[in-house]
């Protein structure tokens, strides 16, 4: 496999005109539509974060019921609350952007293959985001089995 | 170093959408339930004693989904938070702070697979 080259889509000839470096502009943070794409971007230090913390619960319940005790002790403390609820907003926003886009995306077909209208594809994120977080709510909520 | 994150690109890629989709899609479920609602006593006790937790991942499913919640977003996560650092401070130390943010998804994961494998 060849590395693609960061020049891969330069012109083989430079072009007639000299073009400026493309820069950006001054206080490009305070567009809106700037600060909502570099907040979606923001949203991967929280993934980061969540992911790392996860790991604690893996090694709790391997260390035993005092150690899982002990976790959710610490996971009460305001830091950590505030943390995953920040990680919950963050995710829903994520999911929201992400979900809408999806869509916007797909290629118009892969061989015979043609997604779904955009709406229906938009649809059955939902539905499957829905499902999972309805299942994992029944689980480890207690209510089965 | 960027040569070989240009390398590793499809790797990290699937890995990356693989984090924002199923992690994503995991995320909330886990959030509402064991990161918030036990600890703050919003379940009934049962829920999610120590029993009952090892019980669900210490099942071969229940595992994949723990590794799940733990690996993808990490993926998820160095990539995005690579993202903002370049927009924010420029490509010059991108290859730096890329390799140093795969490291540590990489590292976790493998710390991930570890753990889930070892709850007995």
């Amino acid at each position: 496999m060849r590395a693609a080259s960061p020049d891969a889509m330069a012109p083989s000839r430079p072009g007639s005109t000299r073009t400026a470096p493309p820069e950006l502009p001054d206080r490009f943070w305070t567009q809106p539509r700037m600060r909502t794409y570099l907040l979606f971007d923001a949203t991967g230090i929280v993934y980061l974060l969540v992911g790392l913390v996860a790991l604690r619960v893996a090694w709790a319940l391997a260390a035993g019921p005092e150690a899982w005790q002990r976790l959710m002790q610490s996971f009460a403390n305001p830091l950590y609350v505030a943390f995953h609820l920040l990680a919950l907003v963050g995710s829903i926003f994520v999911g929201v952007r992400f979900f809408r886009l999806f869509p916007k995306a797909q290629p118009a077909h892969i061989g015979p293959a043609k997604p779904p209208p955009r709406p229906v594809l938009h649809a059955m994120l939902y539905a499957a985001w829905c499902g999972v977080t309805l299942a994992l709510l029944v689980v480890l909520g207690g209510l089965w089995p | 170093m960027k040569a070989l994150l240009l390398r590793l690109e499809p790797v990290i890629w699937l890995l990356f959408g693989a984090g924002i989709m199923v992690g994503t899609l995991l995320l909330p479920g886990y959030l509402l339930t064991v990161a918030l609602g036990a600890p703050l006593g919003l379940l009934p006790a049962r829920a999610l004693s120590f029993e009952r937790a090892h019980e669900i991942f210490s099942n071969p499913l229940g595992r994949l989904v723990l590794l799940g919640i733990i690996a993808l977003p990490l993926w998820k996560g160095a990539h995005h938070t690579r993202a903002l650092c370049v927009d924010l401070l420029g490509h010059r130390s991108d290859a730096l702070i890329g390799s140093l943010l795969y490291a540590v998804a990489l590292a976790g994961s493998i710390a991930g697979i570890l753990a889930v494998l070892s709850i007995g």
